[in-house]
């Protein structure tokens, strides 16, 4: 198993290595030829056009687009993404802070998602061809048709200020300052012990988290029920009938372990859902970074995001290709 | 300027709003008529407000930018050195006393307050100001301050409370640019000892609160400075939401998680307007929304079809549908109240007139002149429903335009290389109100921003830029402003506005330039 998991991993790092280089590439050309001027705010309205050259030569945006590009890729490998223009501090240390927050509200919302999703797959499938399918098609149709930034403000309005329960602003009360250690939240309240700090990070992701999974979970929903019912006419579930075990165990323990691998590779869906719901959250993440960066025209800033985004991509096609691994054994002779 | 807003149903205009904003409005609207209505003004801590804010702030370097919405921050966490008061009145702040020293104005004398002092205890010197406003901006051209003083030759420190501000050319207006962005003073020992980027992380100003926390894109923490000169604010923690989403800053405010939230839509205030507890208000201030011009662009360059385009426009009629009627019409370059308007000037809206100079440029009914307007959706408020009522407007006389909608951004690199597709519709910021930033700037041809591009004006713009008498000076902006607005070089259509909500327990001062300070505000 071990020496098949390697095998992925070195395959797929082998496969990183030119892709993250063309990625490089495009969103470096794409970035320089459009037309929008990145030096926006950082000239007050008194400059000339000479005051704008003498900025652009400074800053290195005078030189052909490929040699710019060199020099960007030669720091880059040197692990230097160069300066955000607008917040005038290095685009490593600007990502690394706000990436924890993304990769927790994701996890978080992906978890939430699948608590909701498998049990709704599996229900949609139980409901397949019975009276009550369509009103399950429908409720599942209409939930398909919200889009994670709308559930954002549906649950804010319901739980923020129909019924104010929950905080919906941040990662944590104001009053209260995250310890940074790691830079997940979570984890840091709990590893220095402060129990109503880690209380108060809960609540803060319980909204955002649940308009990432409710815009997720009826995609996997859709994709869980159909493969539950592909595997359903698959000849071990009726040997599996033949050896007299309960319809519900033949669900559980066997179609449902063998359909839920195509939802596996729907994962890295969820962690571009998150751009828009940071944003409304106000919560500190790579998203909302993104955000800021776009409507700043920080190019170098914009441009470490999308190298951070395929990064994390590629990380999670290995994760992914090594839970298929592990979960189908046809898989590892591929 | 400020007006408080009266629920009148005859003001209830149908606005055109995009997609996201009906969802929004109704699902807020629906939502809202539920809930119970919380006492805002009940049980509020009143040592806490957190306020619901639009933008963050990129550094805290406050020489380095020069974004108007974020001056809020910069001022409450360093102060400035003058500062326009509600009514944009010029007046003293670090700096006590200021006065030209020459009949030129290049020298200016200032006094400095002997009684500054930055959040870690040190005193804040004459030295510090030329650090900030001199010595920086030569050393690191990349910061904006460098620009907004570019006729600043040296700062002589004359004791640690007085110098005087040389400049290398006759500068009139240098008073009010203590007072605007990137004036700020920084303590020059801490910034040398830690650098920008120690600075940015941990920044130490002389303002009424310190900044103890910042979340980026999240939350600024800020907590009362207990040695401000200005004595302690009553407030003793300030927390800025940031929020850039308009229905989230509705929401933090009409849950009563916000105290105060800024820049709202114009209809969302009208319905807050009827929650117990919540004090809405509408008021223009010192912006400015208009058409700017770009005269190499046919037929642009046709002095019949300007004045069509001019005189087509109700502008009354805007300001009704979009801005509650609060939005104040204008015929110059200047809102009411600031000292280049001209109350006696009037550009009339006139259709029938507006025919006639089109068939004068050899335009009619049967052969309708047709162009591209420029407009960003949701940079102001409403601004992408103003350019299709302008276009609309347009229409009823022969203008056919298609509007394209762009950003900032693209307008700043069309208008840079001088390839604006049209008009654009746009919104000039002004925190001072001194014609210098409004006609002196949009009229300037050499600016890498403008559209105008007259350069016989630059003589008449230098000269205004450099006259001492302030008589002088502002007949000449007035005189500016007239021309410019009879030849339609620019179509001035409306006053800005912005709309607040904040809880009745709340007493907040507001601004004519449309300013937040926390420092200004207090509870019941």
């Amino acid at each position: 198993m071990l020496q098949v998991i390697s095998a992925i991993v070195v395959r797929r790092l082998l496969l990183a290595v030119p892709t993250l280089w063309l990625l490089s590439l495009v969103v470096f050309f794409v970035l320089r030829i459009l037309p929008v001027d990145p030096l926006g705010m950082l000239l007050p309205a008194s400059a000339t056009p000479a005051d704008a050259a003498a900025l652009r030569q400074q800053l290195g945006f005078d030189k052909p687009i490929p040699q710019q590009f060199l020099i960007w890729l030669w720091a880059a490998i040197n692990g230097n993404l160069g300066t955000s223009l607008n917040f005038r501090q290095p685009v490593s240390q600007l990502m690394m802070a706000a990436l924890p927050a993304t990769l927790e509200l994701s996890l978080v919302g992906l978890v939430l998602a699948l608590l909701i999703s498998i049990p709704g797959g599996v229900l949609a499938f139980v409901l397949y061809q019975k009276k009550r399918e369509a009103a399950a098609d429908l409720t599942v149709a209409l939930m398909q048709s919200i889009p994670s930034f709308l559930w954002s403000l549906l649950l804010i309005a319901a739980f923020g200020v129909l019924w104010p329960v929950l905080p919906f602003s941040g990662r944590i009360a104001p009053d209260i300052t995250l310890p940074g250690l790691t830079g997940f939240a979570l984890l840091d309240l709990l590893l220095t012990g402060q129990f109503s700090g880690l209380l108060s990070a809960l609540a803060h992701l319980v909204l955002p988290a649940l308009a990432l999974a409710l815009g997720f979970a009826p995609l996997v929903i859709r994709v869980l029920r159909s493969s539950l019912i592909e595997a359903a006419n698959e000849p071990y579930v009726e040997v599996a009938r033949l050896r007299g075990l309960s319809e519900s165990r033949i669900l559980w323990r066997h179609i449902l372990k063998n359909a839920a691998l195509p939802t596996i590779t729907m994962i890295g869906v969820q962690f571009g859902a998150a751009l828009l719901v940071e944003m409304i959250f106000g919560y500190p993440g790579i998203g909302n970074l993104m955000v800021q960066a776009v409507k700043g025209n920080d190019l170098p800033l914009i441009q470490g995001i999308a190298l951070i985004f395929c990064v994390l991509m590629l990380a999670i096609t290995v994760i992914v290709d090594v839970l298929y691994a592990v979960l189908n054994p046809r898989m590892r002779n591929l | 300027m400020t007006d408080e807003f009266e629920l009148d149903p005859r003001k209830r205009h149908a606005c055109a709003l995009d997609r996201r904003q009906v969802l929004l409005g109704t699902m807020a609207a629906g939502i809202g008529a539920l809930a119970p209505l919380s006492g805002h003004a009940e049980g509020v801590d009143k040592s806490t407000l957190s306020i619901a804010f639009p933008v963050d702030v990129p550094t805290w370097d406050p020489n380095a930018l020069s974004i108007p919405a974020i001056q809020n921050l910069y001022a409450t966490v360093f102060d400035s050195p003058l500062r326009y008061s509600p009514d944009l009145k010029l007046s003293p702040r670090q700096i006590t006393d200021w006065k030209w020293a020459d009949d030129k104005a290049t020298r200016l004398e200032m006094t400095l307050r002997d009684d500054v002092l930055f959040h870690d205890g040190s005193k804040m010197t004459m030295e510090d100001v030329k650090f900030s406003l001199s010595d920086r901006a030569k050393a690191d051209k990349k910061l904006v301050v460098g620009g907004m003083f570019n006729t600043v030759a040296d700062i002589e420190v004359t004791s640690p409370t007085r110098g005087v501000m040389q400049f290398n050319r006759p500068t009139p207006t240098a008073p009010i640019y203590l007072a605007f962005l990137c004036g700020y003073v920084v303590p020059k020992a801490y910034m040398l000892q830690v650098g920008p980027e120690g600075f940015n992380a941990k920044p130490i100003g002389a303002g009424p609160y310190r900044m103890v926390e910042h979340q980026r894109g999240s939350r600024i923490v800020l907590e009362a400075f207990d040695k401000y000169w200005g004595g302690v604010p009553t407030i003793k923690q300030v927390t800025f939401e940031i929020a850039p989403e308009a229905s989230a800053r509705v929401a933090l405010v009409e849950s009563g998680r916000a105290g105060f939230a800024s820049q709202l839509p114009v209809r969302e205030v009208q319905r807050l307007a009827q929650k117990a507890g919540l004090v809405t208000k509408i008021y223009p201030f010192s912006e400015v929304y208009m058409l700017r011009i770009p005269n190499y662009v046919p037929p642009m360059d046709n002095d019949h079809v300007r004045a069509a385009m001019h005189l087509a426009i109700d502008t009354q009629a805007l300001s009704k549908a979009f801005y509650a009627g609060v939005a104040k019409p204008l015929s110059v370059m200047a809102p009411e109240g600031t000292p280049s308007n001209v109350p006696d000037f009037k550009f009339p809206y006139d259709k029938a007139k507006a025919i006639a100079e089109l068939k004068q440029a050899g335009y009619g009914p049967d052969k309708p002149v047709s162009f591209t307007l420029l407009s960003t959706n949701g940079t102001f408020p409403n601004d992408y429903d103003m350019a299709r009522a302008i276009a609309q407007m347009w229409k009823a006389v022969g203008i056919n335009v298609t509007i394209e909608e762009t950003t900032s951004a693209k307008l700043l690199d069309a208008a840079q290389n001088g390839k604006l597709a049209g008009p654009v519709l746009y919104s000039w910021a002004n925190a001072t109100g001194d014609p210098e930033n409004y006609a002196g700037r949009i009229f300037d041809p050499r600016l890498r921003f403008s559209t105008w591009k007259d350069m016989s004006l630059s003589g008449r713009i230098d000269k205004l830029m450099t006259e001492v008498n302030e008589q002088e000076r502002i007949a000449g902006y007035k005189a500016l402003n007239v021309e410019s607005s009879e030849k339609s070089w620019a179509i001035p259509l409306l006053q800005g506005i912005t709309a607040v909500a904040y809880s009745s327990a709340l007493q907040p001062t507001l601004f004519d330039n449309g300013y937040v300070l926390p420092v200004e505000m207090k509870y019941r």
